[in-house]
């Protein structure tokens, strides 16, 4: 027979369902022949009625939610100048363009190989994007893979110099261009080249995690990530044996894909909202 | 209790990934995918703890806030949603705690009940579930957490213990810990009847 007092420290488990059926059994004899606990038990399950009864929120429009937060989400990337007063205007603006001239001329010939620790750096992910963006469809691809291979140079970098948070950071960029490149990469113009160079980025890969067990003291996010690269790697080269046709070539010349494929969208908002209806 | 759905499947945990790696690129519609999938969830915390829609709405914004801008320190090492949970439990036992001063019924926003609900029984029951969370605001932080995420999180002992990294045992003697205290401050209230009788 149990005692009160270790019967009273069990009720909230025992009412929480969370105690094995031996000690359920247990606080079940104790709790018919004594008042005084049974009592104490009602409480507990009331309280616990309290509790899940408070009530879930009525349905709220995602669209105006998203509007109101995006309104105030901080913009990465994007540098902000403060307001001051009119006079000041015209010399800031003189001493702005004096620095954006030296400062250009200066991240010109340093932010292609600047390194995530250094200050340049965001100059460079500037460029690349603006690179990227006017990048005709044909060549999107070969500057995807040269922006992939720069990721993982900089992630070997920093596992050199163990900043394994800049390291697992290039290792997140280079799984987002891969991802963007996915679908190119599955159906290449030539691919041939488009094989080379995933092996080569399998290749620098490999050299980021040696550069990381190199430490002694190895990152597990940077291995994780490093192991979740390769598998997109092998789910691209899995995948285009099974999908891709043989190009067109006319000459030398593959012909472009006639349709690039899309990047593979998140599911639509009704499977979405039916999925995260099932939380509650 | 209610249980929150199942482990993700592996497809949908690539393609969470996938979003939150982006999103912690600064892709905003990735990050609006995300919203997309969580908002309902935050919100419900939120409003299961204040109790009021537009006071919830404003917590679940800075919940994911918060998200957005702590997404590129996120490690994948546990679930995203277990993550999610903890940052709103923190914002909401936060706003509860600031906001425990006011009490005021005319803010509340309840949903609708039935027609034939007794107006009395609905004001008492506004009244419980108000002494509740305040109850719950004035714990002490470690007890508050806790049961933050069974009361308004609606999680498994199991769930807690993930969210937090702590010992399934210690979940246990938390909400224990928790639910006593809760059960003093909330004694006269909840059994008004018995305070009676005694009296």
């Amino acid at each position: 027979m149990l005692s009160h007092t270790t019967t009273r420290d069990w009720l909230i488990p025992y009412a929480d369902g969370m105690l094995a059926a031996d000690e359920r059994r247990r606080i079940d004899g104790h709790i018919s022949g004594c008042a005084a606990c049974a009592a104490e038990l009602r409480e507990v399950r009331e309280l616990n009625l309290l509790l899940v009864t408070l009530p879930p929120a009525p349905p709220v429009a995602f669209a105006p939610f998203w509007l109101n937060l995006q309104a105030v989400l901080p913009q990465r990337r994007v540098l902000r100048i403060p307001s001051f007063p009119n006079y000041r205007r015209l010399g800031l603006a003189l001493a702005a363009a004096t620095v954006a001239m030296l400062l250009a001329a200066g991240s010109a010939l340093a932010a292609p190989s600047a390194l995530p620790d250094n200050p340049l750096y965001p100059i460079k992910q500037l460029e690349e994007g603006i690179k990227l963006t006017f990048t005709a469809a044909n060549d999107r691809l070969t500057l995807q893979l040269q922006l992939a291979s720069e990721r993982l140079r900089e992630a070997r970098a920093m596992a050199n110099d163990h900043k394994p948070l800049l390291a697992v950071n290039s290792l997140r960029a280079f799984r987002v261009t891969i991802d963007d490149s996915a679908a190119a990469l599955k159906n290449p113009a030539n691919p041939q080249a488009a094989k080379a160079a995933v092996l080569a980025l399998r290749v620098e890969l490999a050299a980021v995690e040696q550069a990381n067990v190199a430490r002694g003291d190895d990152d597990a996010d940077v291995k994780q990530l490093v192991l979740a690269a390769t598998d997109e790697l092998d789910r691209i080269e899995g995948s285009e044996a099974v999908t891709t046709q043989p190009p067109v070539v006319v000459g030398e010349q593959a012909t472009p894909q006639p349709t690039p494929q899309p990047t593979p969208k998140p599911k639509s908002s009704d499977s979405d909202n039916k999925k995260t209806s099932g939380d509650h | 209790m209610a249980k929150v759905q199942d482990a993700p499947s592996l497809e949908e945990d690539a393609e969470e990934r996938r979003l939150i790696d982006r999103s912690a690129a600064g892709d905003q519609e990735a990050f609006r995918q995300l919203v997309l999938r969580y908002h309902r969830l935050v919100i419900n915390v939120a409003f299961r703890a204040l109790g009021e829609l537009a006071l919830a709405e404003d917590v679940a914004q800075d919940v994911f806030i918060k998200v957005y801008k702590a997404l590129p320190a996120y490690r994948h090492d546990k679930p995203f949603k277990h993550w999610l949970h903890r940052v709103a439990a923190n914002a909401v036992t936060d706003a509860l705690r600031r906001r425990r001063p006011i009490v005021s019924l005319d803010g509340m926003e309840q949903p609708p009940a039935s027609r034939d609900a007794d107006p009395q029984d609905i004001a008492t029951r506004h009244d419980l579930q108000r002494a509740v969370r305040h109850a719950i605001a004035s714990l002490p932080s470690h007890y508050r957490d806790t049961i933050a995420l069974q009361a308004f999180g609606e999680l498994s002992y199991d769930e807690i213990a993930k969210t937090l990294d702590i010992p399934l045992g210690t979940v246990m003697s938390r909400l224990n810990g928790a639910k006593k205290l809760l059960r003093e401050r909330l004694g006269s209230i909840a059994h008004p009847e018995e305070e009676a009788n005694t009296a």
